[in-house]
């Protein structure tokens, strides 16, 4: 059975790939969009901050180490993200997101943050993705800063996967399986090379743990990073639905010529909503991501060769207690093997944080953020930190994903 | 070989094709279009809603269990008018179910088949709140209406299995022809609300208005979607007075301290109207909804 829908499934792409490089355009599909000739979806999201923190700046950028969080005492512009979706075609989706934001020294940044395709037509619960994107790896890092719950991304996000977030080209696969409950599998290949992919090849002369890392380039197809991830979700009730996820990875890393980096990970996410709620409240949901990195420094041939070891966890929840209020709570820890004391990206570290949302309408969201940081690395081994959030959207309607 | 590749068309054809006769799974936006669709499929179809009767559709989220259900679907109804813009999208994109993308017979928007109130002439802008560009998506709360989305429906299932046809319109017509006469009944028996002005809370319930007569005169809130604030409750004391308003319908996921703070200061009584299929108990099917509508607007009116 699964063989024939295998067989069916090869016909049937290879006939929609003739028929695209033949030019054989569908009629235009019917918009469920804003405009229904071009079907381009525009949207604009700008999130700001202010605030501070008992340390100074160049100790909160160690704090705040994602990319897009608050990390200066001050104003912060943290993310304005450009976002254009459409119907490409009978037989693709696309998306792209471009990213602004002023950096510390006063600089305009521009990033590309994602841009792909995905497949529309293909049968038996599969669907390719294509271009530049965020890996799928757990329930957090492929969302955009704009829809975190919390202003600051993760400490072990940050550590793992640097500041931006796992994010590379290459192509993935996944299929939903034609179970009783939903489940969805996750296989994909991208590129281990840039700062944005920091676990695996990184970028030249970056560092990691003290070792400087070379310009390894992939020289096959083992060199580059294979992703994993199979997704099961559940509704216990018409209020209540779980989700839970594994993820793997394993890539090359740039310590040396053969050395590699696996990362696992789990996450479990539950929901409940009224079942007479009022624009969606009130809500009670409870985020839990858990993640373990192995990354072989040298070769194994190497004298100095080590394993160096690092997890950690988060765990948040919110409560939408109100039409448009939620109240959460985040507490965090992030260790590694091995004495790393004096190591911001290493070092015994414990976070908590506490937040209030005010979505203002489907378009607007004030927050404010206090955090509690102990970390091994401070001098005086905590920090207080309070940050105000402002974000802003324009052009198309949020999806309301869940 | 060639013996082969005659097995192997076979399989695929037969695969392909097993479906054929089976039940039409009907995946809905709302239980109002699941009912409706169930009246006119009968025994042809197996027919659900994605969301719940007691929650506002706007608000819904893309959960993973409606993407496999989509995914599975054969026919998906939806009310249209950008009242599922916040995740019929996302699901449809996630589902992989080309039969029910838009453009195809699985896909079937029923704001197509009924005229919509409220059309956006002019600027729209968000300043204005949750103003629906293409009209007031609310259109099932006119029983008029239901007779053109149960015709819309049969039409479309003749189209996904043509065999059972004749069924299906003389379905749509048996539907047609029990609501024309209870909506007579109905009529009568709201004929105390005849050209009276009440208070609704959301802008949601122009089409019961029209279908019954009376008129609205306000909304609790102050835009379509933005709470009411002290000072816009203070205004709509002044309209309670001055028109001698003495109703206010809401549906039953608003929240109730407006209305109570209105009934104390305005003396103004609040009907909780189950907007729909599945708002309340005993709620089975379309015409159970006007039932109970028309049941709670006789006690209080």
């Amino acid at each position: 059975m699964y063989y024939s829908a295998f067989l069916r499934q090869l016909t049937r792409t290879v006939c929609v790939f003739i028929l695209f490089n033949s030019a054989v355009l569908h009629a235009a599909q019917n918009s469920i969009t804003n405009n229904p000739i071009s079907n381009l979806n525009i949207g604009l999201t700008a999130l700001f901050s202010a605030g501070g923190s008992t340390v100074d700046n160049a100790t909160i950028s160690d704090l705040q180490a994602g990319g897009h969080d608050p990390a200066k005492n001050g104003f912060t512009v943290q993310n304005v993200e450009l976002t254009m979706k459409a119907t490409v075609d009978n037989y693709f989706d696309a998306q792209s997101n471009f990213i602004f934001l002023i950096d510390a020294a006063g600089e305009t940044v521009v990033e590309l943050e994602e841009a792909f395709l995905t497949t529309r037509q293909l049968d038996g619960g599969l669907q390719i993705k294509a271009g530049q994107y965020f890996t799928e790896f757990g329930r957090q890092n492929v969302q955009h800063p704009h829809s975190w719950s919390f202003a600051d991304q993760p400490v072990i996000l940050s550590r793992l996967f640097g500041g931006d977030g796992l994010r590379s080209q290459g192509l993935r696969l996944s299929w939903l399986m034609p179970t009783d409950w939903f489940s969805e599998f996750f296989i994909g290949a991208q590129n281990a090379k840039g700062e944005t992919v920091s676990s695996f090849l990184n970028a030249d002369g970056e560092d990691v743990a003290g070792y400087i890392l070379t310009d390894r380039n992939a020289r096959d197809s083992s060199d580059l990073l294979y992703s994993a991830r199979w997704l099961n979700a559940f509704d216990l009730s018409d209020s209540i639905s779980i989700n839970f996820g594994i993820s793997a990875l394993q890539g090359p890393n740039a310590s040396d010529t053969d050395s590699n980096t696996k990362i696992i990970g789990s996450d479990l996410y539950i929901k409940w909503q009224a079942i007479n709620s009022q624009r969606g409240f009130p809500f009670v949901a409870w985020h839990s991501e858990f993640l373990q990195r192995d990354y072989e420094a040298l070769n194994q041939t190497d004298p100095n060769h080590q394993l160096l070891s690092d997890s950690g966890y988060f765990s948040q929840i919110l409560w939408g207690f109100k039409p448009g209020w939620v109240v959460g709570l985040r507490i965090e820890d992030a260790h590694s093997e091995g004495d790393n004391s004096s190591d911001p990206t290493r070092d015994d570290r414990q976070r908590v944080s506490a937040n209030i949302s005010w979505y203002l309408s489907e378009y607007s969201k004030l927050r404010i953020q206090y955090n509690r940081d102990e970390a091994q690395h401070l001098v005086d081994q905590t920090a207080d930190s309070i940050w105000l959030q402002l974000e802003f959207n324009m052009g198309s309607h949020a999806a309301h994903s869940f | 070989m060639k013996l082969l590749y005659k097995l192997l068309v076979g399989l695929i054809i037969s695969i392909s094709s097993s479906n054929a006769s089976a039940v039409i799974r009907i995946e809905a936006s709302t239980q109002d279009l699941a009912a409706i669709a169930k009246s006119v499929g009968a025994q042809y179809v197996n027919s659900n809603s994605l969301t719940l009767g007691t929650r506002d559709p706007h608000y819904a989220v893309a959960k993973p269990s409606m993407i496999r259900r989509v995914h599975q679907a054969d026919l998906i109804l939806l009310v249209g008018a950008d009242l599922e813009i916040g995740w019929l999208p996302l699901l449809l994109k996630s589902a992989r179910n080309s039969r029910v993308l838009p453009g195809n017979n699985g896909y079937l928007d029923l704001s197509d088949s009924v005229r919509l109130m409220d059309v956006a002439t002019g600027s729209v802008s968000r300043e204005m709140g949750d103003v629906h560009e293409k009209g007031n998506p609310h259109y099932w709360l006119d029983p008029r209406n239901g007779s053109k989305i149960a015709q819309a429906i049969a039409k479309r299932l003749s189209l996904i299995e043509p065999a059972h046809a004749a069924e299906f319109k003389a379905n749509a017509d048996a539907f047609s022809n029990t609501l024309n006469s209870k909506y007579a009944e109905w009529k009568k028996a709201l004929q105390g609300l005849k050209g009276k002005p009440v208070i609704t809370y959301h802008n949601s319930l122009l089409y019961l208005a029209a279908a019954f007569d009376f008129t609205i005169a306000a909304q609790v809130e102050p835009k379509p979607g933005i709470a009411p604030s002290a000072a816009s409750l203070a205004s709509l004391l002044d309209i309670i007075k001055k028109q001698n308003i003495s109703l206010l319908l809401k549906e039953p996921y608003y929240e109730q301290r407006s209305s109570d703070y209105l009934q104390q200061h305005g003396g103004i009584k609040t009907v909780v109207i189950p907007q729909s299929v599945g708002a309340k108990e005993g709620i089975d099917n379309y015409f159970d909804l006007f039932d109970k509508i028309v049941m709670a607007l006789t006690k209080e009116g």
